[in-house]
């Protein structure tokens, strides 16, 4: 509602200003450039702008990557052949020594760079300025990913599923210690006048001798009741034993709400432009904030979250969000890129995907030599929010999609599913010069031994025949 | 008396049996053996401060507080070898973040690799890694991001951007320019020059030309 009325008082005071513009453009008599301010074509403009001007200018006072152009005609209204020019060819326009332009080159120029010079006429000059002036309400090209099949995700749902047990057990607790007083005190009560009356009743004994009684009394059900009570016990004890060291659908809680759902499948980001070491590193990579800013110096509000989630990165990184520039150590403002001496907290992430220190993995080897997708042990991360293990099921069903996609029945990330997959992968040796050179020895090697030889027989070599199942490639 | 009591007892257990399910959803869950899990060397991606096996609270603060990602010692260059190519390709670049450095790299800055197929090859992957959600596909400045009115009026390679010679898209493709940000500490020089090669066939509009290939 703010920015729809922001915009419109805005409209007004443009209204107002070109008014008067044309007043003293009337009153003067010199209408050479009569046309820039007024003569535009709003919907040509439109397209003008988003072409050559949007990537840097706003049509309101927000500065993106240079100030915004709100309230132009009010600023360049004395000389409108200068501003033409200084679109047209910055540097020339400089050297004409005009008091204004000095100005904005002594503001801006330091911090933003030179604008471009852009190949545009005074006629479209006249039409981008019928859209600056004119802008409209609602600007609607602003990402709405409807329509598209991307979850939408809300981290609000479910979030308090486990303290509403915890709050049960322990109302439970406080329940059963009343009752149990409760029943002893009646008893001791009870107890007491039976005594004292002096009648031949049986006394109620402790809980203990009761419930001993009871099941002597009932022992064929008590019988059968504890084989089953111990089947069911066994079941759960092995149950529970095999799940330790298997994570699957693990998902930890993250300093910022991050979305993979908007950046992956949305907006199509690729997983290795923000875990960009994945190929030459044995991690995949956190991205750092520098990587987060090269969309959001432009992306300020989320769809989700409005600012509050992007503002988080604003301040590990030392991002002034209205400015358009970086703070340094001592708090000056102004830089156009992140300052080291800032020195932020970082956001600390919290790990996912937790593999033992006695085991070696690395990133590096299974994209770069192995050429396996991410999804092949990750998922579709692109249907995600924060970071999570997918389920191996869930990786299973992804290969219509990734076709080559190898199949697993063990958890994900359990040593099972390791040397499932070290089995089953094929090695194709087309794909790079390691696998090649490993081919050639193969094959032609006289001094190969004839069980090297026997694993090509089949046709296909896998990773387990080159050495994939040795305890030591992984383990030392 | 006695059905109560069975019902007392029941309840017992089914609290034992659900208190075991209250789990703390930030915890991956039991290890077999810890000492076995944890790394005693430092290893990156690993939070030391929320370890108690091995650090007191001070030092476990001052952990938590430090990045484990850290940047190479100011000054060093990697050593490559003897060969040319990738001698001047560890070296530091030489221009400055500024307007003028933009000029000079655009006229003084040259790629050290050959502008051929194979580099074009290698720099279309990293393209589309790393590019594509901005500048497009064919780099019409048309990508997802683009689409979607996050940032607009990304200028097209082929049209726009025809002319830019090589050491003005290295210098923006280092420092930043305008609304795009640093990409060094994602691709290092040998990727950058490679991307170069694939966007001057993008600037030829796709197609291999020798003209691209003697801009410099």
């Amino acid at each position: 509602m703010f920015r729809l009325e922001r915009a419109r008082k805005f409209k007004a005071v443009t209204q107002a200003a070109k008014s008067l513009i044309l007043l003293a453009i009337l009153s003067t008599g010199t209408p050479a450039f009569a046309g820039v301010w007024d003569s535009g074509d709003l919907v040509k403009g439109q397209a003008l702008f988003n072409a050559n001007c949007a990537s840097c200018h706003k049509v309101t006072d927000e500065i993106l990557a240079a100030p915004g152009l709100a309230g132009i005609s009010d600023r360049w209204a004395s000389s409108e052949e200068m501003m033409v020019l200084w679109i047209q060819d910055p540097q020339a326009a400089a050297e004409t020594g005009d008091p204004y332009i000095s100005s904005l080159i002594d503001r801006y120029v330091g911090t933003y760079g030179w604008m471009t010079g852009q190949a545009v006429s005074t006629e479209d000059v006249a039409d981008i300025m019928a859209y600056v002036q004119n802008p409209p309400l609602d600007p609607s090209a602003a990402g709405s990913a409807s329509g598209s099949d991307c979850p939408t995700i809300d981290y609000s749902a479910g979030q308090n599923a486990s303290q509403g047990t915890l709050w049960f057990l322990i109302l439970l607790t406080l329940f059963l210690i009343v009752a149990l007083s409760a029943a002893s005190v009646k008893r001791v009560l009870k107890n007491a006048v039976a005594g004292s009356d002096d009648e031949t009743v049986e006394l109620d004994g402790t809980y203990v001798q009761r419930i001993q009684l009871w099941a002597w009394d009932n022992r064929v059900f008590v019988g059968i009741l504890s084989v089953f009570i111990g089947a069911y016990l066994v079941v759960i004890g092995y149950q529970g034993l095999m799940g330790i060291g298997v994570y699957e659908g693990y998902s930890p809680s993250q300093p910022i709400k991050f979305i993979h759902s908007v950046h992956v499948c949305e907006n199509e980001i690729d997983c290795q432009y923000c875990h960009h070491s994945a190929d030459e590193s044995k991690h995949a990579g956190i991205p750092s904030t520098n990587v987060c800013m090269n969309c959001h110096k432009a992306v300020k509000t989320g769809a989700r979250y409005g600012e509050t989630e992007i503002a988080k990165i604003y301040d590990a990184i030392g991002f002034d969000a209205i400015s358009g520039t970086y703070f340094d150590g001592e708090g000056n403002n102004g830089y156009a890129s992140p300052q080291d001496s800032f020195g932020g907290e970082p956001v600390a992430w919290n790990k996912v995907h937790n593999l033992p220190d006695h085991v070696f993995f690395s990133h590096q080897q299974h994209v770069e030599v192995g050429g396996l997708h991410c999804q092949n042990c990750h998922g579709d991360v692109g249907k995600f929010s924060v970071g999570r293990i997918a389920p191996v099921q869930e990786i299973n069903a992804l290969v219509d999609d990734f076709p080559g996609l190898i199949q697993l029945s063990k958890p994900t990330l359990t040593m099972g599913w390791c040397i499932e997959c070290h089995n089953k992968a094929e090695i194709s040796f087309a794909s790079s010069g390691y696998y090649e050179d490993m081919h050639d020895r193969l094959r032609d090697d006289l001094r190969g031994n004839e069980e090297l030889r026997a694993f090509m027989e089949d046709g296909k070599a896998t990773v387990k025949e080159l050495g994939g199942w040795e305890c030591a490639k992984c383990h030392y | 008396m006695r059905p109560s009591n069975i019902l007392l007892t029941i309840l017992v257990a089914s609290t034992l049996i659900l208190g075991s399910c209250v789990t703390n959803p930030d915890s991956p869950g039991l290890e077999y053996m810890p000492d076995m899990y944890r790394s005693h060397a430092v290893e990156a991606y690993v939070d030391y401060g929320m370890d108690p096996y091995y650090v007191t609270e001070e030092s476990a603060m001052a952990q938590r507080a430090t990045m484990s990602a850290r940047k190479p010692v100011e000054g060093t260059i990697a050593y490559m070898g003897e060969d040319s190519t990738a001698k001047s390709l560890a070296m530091p670049y030489p221009f400055p973040n500024t307007p003028e450095g933009y000029e000079k790299a655009g006229l003084n800055w040259h790629s050290p690799l050959e502008q051929n197929e194979a580099n074009a090859a290698a720099g279309e992957v990293l393209y589309q890694t790393m590019c594509t959600q901005c500048h497009g596909e064919k780099g019409d400045g048309d990508g997802k991001i683009s689409e979607n009115g996050h940032i607009v009026g990304i200028p097209s390679y082929s049209v726009k951007l025809a002319d830019l010679p090589d050491g003005k898209m290295y210098h923006s493709m280092t420092y930043g320019k305008g609304l795009m940000g640093s990409h060094a500490s994602q691709l290092n020089p040998r990727q950058r020059w490679e991307i170069i090669a694939y966007i001057n066939v993008l600037q030829g509009g796709g197609e291999e030309t020798d003209a691209t290939a003697d801009t410099h």
